[in-house]
């Protein structure tokens, strides 16, 4: 029965010299029937005016049963013996962790009094959201619902605390295949760019989509159940996918189908191609090459290059003059230098570098825009994040699902250092950056080789609360991230655990009851640990409003990957739905590659009224090309390769 | 290698048709002397006395309440020789409902207990003013250490079962319909209608109301076998029917294992029932009562009323 305390007595603080109450733990009973379960809020008040909340860690329940053996005495050896007519008693202990005594001082034992469950306000004051929901200017964003015993109450976490300043950053767990980690990361996203406080500015996200069609279709609304959106409204939330998304790919080996798997008709539109040149790639040399390439001499080639040679004019020592602005530039420059101390004779030294040093870098980053095809190109031909121009409450997806291994650490490195670059000077366009990165254990393990990419996990972990970056990592098995990475984290969320991971010794701070628990959570229930919460605590999240990847997939599959000029066609007329194939192919008649990929950056990154138009401009005129023969007509006939000794 | 006297012993009693337990425990105090071994009991059911199988365990009613007390005594004190008891007891009648049971009504109080006539006048004022009831223990002239505390003991165990007829009454007071099972004899109950269904489990056999093959009959029964409904006489005239029931083998234990002796009031139709009786008690044998080492004769639920009054009395303070 519910009285002047608001919820009803649910049990009753006990006490014995083996199990004490003392100020952070306690235990009580209840009755056997109650509603009361692992990650309930309770809530104990004394006499003398002190209240203290705790969340139930754990729960035994025994009988006065002494031996098993008195069971079968009296079931006389038949465990399908008729039901005793009295049933044994029994107790249901529970253990709790206090999660806050008010007031704080002076700190003693929970009083043995009688426990109630927490109501909508105890939640708020027992996770302490009070200090930042109540606020004059909150800093709440809401994440779930705590839902025990008949309790619906909204968590909120504090964005100063997982936005930064105080403390940054949120790392998810959680096995695979049950729509947890990435659902959640959708929905905080969707929560934290609807919530979050004026005051703080403004915010973007950066998704590095790594496996599947998890994030490609953020931009498209998802089925929710009812329930979904009566969690949605208790929350505040309007259930909507994302206004601005933007996403980026890079092509296939073929340079001209965007590899990514959005890329069906009606969406491939929106996926801008993600292309670099050598500029793009040189300055993050070391993420490309293998660690056994980078000596101090290949660095100090690899920056005379940098520094004298690329995008500068050059003059080399034969008298060639060299502007080396791509890959093909490059090796051009490296032809003529090797050509001209060849035909000199001289020695294999060449301004303090050494001929096999020079070969050596030459062959791996010319071997670069063979390896990373379809995200470097050799012509120059670049597009790029918008750095400087980023949106406020837009997603920037970087769909990297189907690129090797190299071209992810590639693009995660040189995105993250932009990121970082602008950040620090003021300029990226937002005052927060969300990064978000699945597969976390795989870029920063807590064992194996200091890569340059785990080392930039690192520097995001430990500074970046102070520049407004902020890491949303996942990963299946947080043991196997690098201890600084998720040590760093704030905030930090676990879905469905696996029990060897649980087993392993950053689990030992919880109950085996907790961890059982974790062990067997259902899809959209999570624990969460946040610096206000002195206890993990159990929550409940809706649906994310986008479409889930799976679904996606079949809603819109993606094309199968087509010729050139189809699929020139079909990315301009995914900009302007009213030009015709033919006119399209009217104007390609005849161009090089190389140009007509150059014009469709071009209007893929103007976007101009008139599509057709820009591109015919961006092409150029049409240089009339004379065939090799007519030049040479009258002139002796050139040697079959076929046949060299003809 | 010399054989042990248990073993010695146990051959040789076996080989003679005795029987021996599976344990001999050992004692060193002799036990007290029974007030009262012997009593009458007239023929009920048969003539002599029969062993009679009850087969399986039958179904118990479904409504069936418990009813048992506790007691506590302690010397609090002295005035010279005399002794100072301070007593406390308390009863309880639970009823079953569903498997769980239920506290219905309970009883208590807490007194003391002086014989008054050898208490100085002194020590009767400091005694009263301190609220709790001052009982005589009726101890005589003559003090006497041991038998002064003996008396006073006597009168709480008496004031015990005053409280036990006291919530029992108010049970039955109800008149629910339904079954009563008391710890012990049906000795104060002389006053309830004969129809009631109440049902005394005694536990102990300190007064044998059979004799010659009879009693040989009664404490050999095999388990679950009742005895031939007797007779024994409460109070004058007024009498209740009686019969011993065996809840669990005998064999490897002494006499009395599983022995319990039924009392109900004396009326039409109690001698028909002794067997369904019988039979929905042994239901009662599961949950069995251990660790309490009266287990094999004290049933579940009487224990949780006993259990249920420790709890509530909390500690001797």
């Amino acid at each position: 029965m519910s009285d002047s305390f608001g919820s009803a007595v649910v049990g009753r603080v006990v006490a014995t010299e083996n199990l004490p109450a003392g100020p952070h733990q306690f235990h009580f009973w209840t009755a056997t029937d109650t509603s009361l379960g692992i990650g309930a809020i309770v809530r104990i008040d004394d006499p003398h005016g002190k209240t203290v909340y705790a969340v139930v860690v754990d729960g035994r329940a025994y009988s006065d049963l002494v031996t098993p053996l008195h069971d079968v005495v009296a079931a006389q050896g038949d465990p399908a013996a008729a039901q005793a007519p009295t049933s044994r008693r029994e107790v249901r202990l529970w253990t709790a962790a206090v999660l806050r005594q008010v007031p704080d001082e002076p700190l003693q034992p929970v009083p043995l009094t009688d426990v109630r469950l927490a109501t909508v306000d105890d939640v708020e004051r027992a996770l302490r959201m009070d200090s930042y929901v109540r606020a004059e200017r909150g800093t709440g964003l809401p994440i779930g619902l705590y839902t025990s015993g008949g309790t619906s109450a909204p968590i909120q976490l504090d964005a100063d605390f997982l936005l930064g300043p105080e403390s940054a950053h949120l790392n998810i767990s959680g096995v695979s295949g049950l729509a947890t980690k990435t659902s959640a990361v959708e929905f905080f996203l969707t929560s934290i760019f609807q919530t979050f406080p004026a005051q703080k500015g403004t915010i973007a996200a950066v998704c590095i989509n790594v496996k599947g069609p998890d994030l490609c279709f953020l931009d498209q609304p998802g089925e929710l159940t009812e329930a979904d959106e009566s969690m949605y409204a208790s929350l505040g939330i309007d259930p909507r996918p994302f206004d601005s998304v933007h996403y980026y790919a890079p092509f296939k080996a073929d340079c001209v189908n965007l590899n990514t798997l959005r890329s069906h008709p009606e969406l491939i539109g929106s996926v801008e191609p993600l292309v670099w040149g050598l500029h793009e790639v040189l300055d993050y040399h070391e993420v490309l090459l293998n660690r056994d390439d980078i000596d101090a001499k290949s660095d100090a080639f690899i920056d005379f290059l940098a520094d004298r040679v690329v995008e500068k004019e050059f003059r080399d020592d034969w008298g060639t003059n060299h502007r080396v602005l791509t890959f093909a530039d490059l090796e051009r420059f490296f032809r003529s230098v090797f050509e001209g101390l060849e035909t000199a004779g001289r020695s294999d030294m060449w301004r303090t570098h050494h001929m096999a040093t020079m070969r050596k870098v030459r062959n791996r980053l010319i071997n670069i825009s063979v390896r990373c095809k379809g995200l470097v190109t050799d012509d120059g031909a670049v597009n790029d994040l918008p750095f400087g121009e980023f949106q406020d409450r837009a997603v920037y997806v970087l769909d990297l699902a189907g690129t090797d291994q190299l071209a992810q650490d590639l693009v995660f490195t040189r995105v993250v250092s932009k990121l970082r670059e602008h950040l620090e000077r003021g300029d990226l366009g937002v005052d927060h950056v969300i990064v978000f990165v699945d597969e976390l254990n795989k870029y920063a393990p807590n064992d194996g080789p200091d890569t340059y990419v785990r080392k930039m996990l690192l520097d995001i972990s430990e500074r970046g609360r102070y520049l407004g970056m902020v890491l949303f990592g996942a990963q299946q098995f947080r043991s196997q991230v690098h201890r600084r990475v998720v040590g760093n984290s704030g905030t930090t969320v676990f879905g469905r655990m696996d029990m060897d991971e649980l087993a392993t010794p950053g689990y030992q701070v919880l109950s085996a009851a907790t961890k059982i628990k974790l062990a067997t959570l259902p899809k959209g229930e999570l624990m969460v640990r946040h610096p206000h919460f002195t206890q993990p605590v159990f929550l409940k999240f809706p649906r994310p409003p986008v479409l889930p990847g799976p679904i996606g997939i079949q809603r819109y599959p993606p094309s199968n990957d087509v010729a050139f000029e189809d699929a020139v066609v079909m990315q301009l007329s995914a900009l302007d739905r009213s030009l015709e194939a033919g006119r399209i192919k009217q104007a390609l008649g005849g161009r090089r590659e190389q140009d007509v990929r150059r014009a469709l950056l071009a209007v893929r990154r103007v976007r101009p009224q008139d599509v057709l138009g820009y591109f015919e401009a961006a092409l150029g005129p049409a240089v009339a090309r004379t065939r090799v023969d007519e030049v040479m007509s009258g002139g002796p006939a050139l040697k079959s390769v076929d046949d060299p000794y003809s | 290698m010399p054989e042990s006297t248990a073993h010695l012993l146990s051959q040789a009693i076996l080989a003679a048709g005795g029987t021996v337990p599976n344990a001999v425990a050992a004692h060193s105090r002799i036990p007290q002397p029974v007030e009262a071994p012997f009593a009458t009991a007239d023929t009920v059911e048969h003539d002599p006395v029969r062993a009679i199988g009850l087969g399986t365990a039958g179904t118990p009613p479904s409504e069936i309440a418990f009813l048992d007390g506790v007691q506590w005594y302690g010397v609090a004190g002295r005035f010279g020789l005399v002794p100072v008891v301070r007593g406390r007891v308390a009863a309880a009648v639970l009823a079953r409902q569903g498997q769980e049971l239920v506290a219905q009504f309970v009883g208590g109080e807490e007194f003391i207990v002086v014989p008054v006539d050898r208490l100085p006048g002194e020590g009767i004022t400091v005694l009263e003013q301190t609220g709790l009831t001052l009982l005589d223990s009726r101890a005589g002239d003559r003090p006497h250490p041991i038998a002064d505390v003996y008396f006073a003991a006597r009168v709480v165990e008496s004031r015990r079962e005053a409280v036990e007829l006291d919530v029992g009454g108010k049970y039955l007071e109800k008149d629910r319909g339904g079954w009563l099972v008391v710890d012990g004899s049906l000795s104060g109950y002389d006053w309830v209608d004969n129809r009631t269904q109440l049902l005394g489990v005694v536990k102990s056999h300190e007064t044998q109301f059979l004799q010659g093959l009879d009693l040989e009959t009664a404490l050999t029964l095999p388990s679950q076998h009742r005895t031939s409904v007797f007779a024994r006489r409460v109070r004058g005239r007024r009498r209740v029917y009686t019969w011993y029931l065996r809840l669990w083998p005998p064999e490897g234990h002494d006499l009395l294992h599983g022995l319990v002796r039924l009392e109900r009031p004396a009326a039409d139709g109690v001698v028909e029932e002794a067997t369904a009786v019988s039979r929905w008690l042994l239901a009662e044998r599961a949950p069995i009562a251990a660790p309490d080492e009266r287990w094999d004769r004290l049933l579940y639920p009487i224990r949780q009323v006993e259990e249920y009054l420790r709890a509530r009395a909390g500690g001797w303070t």
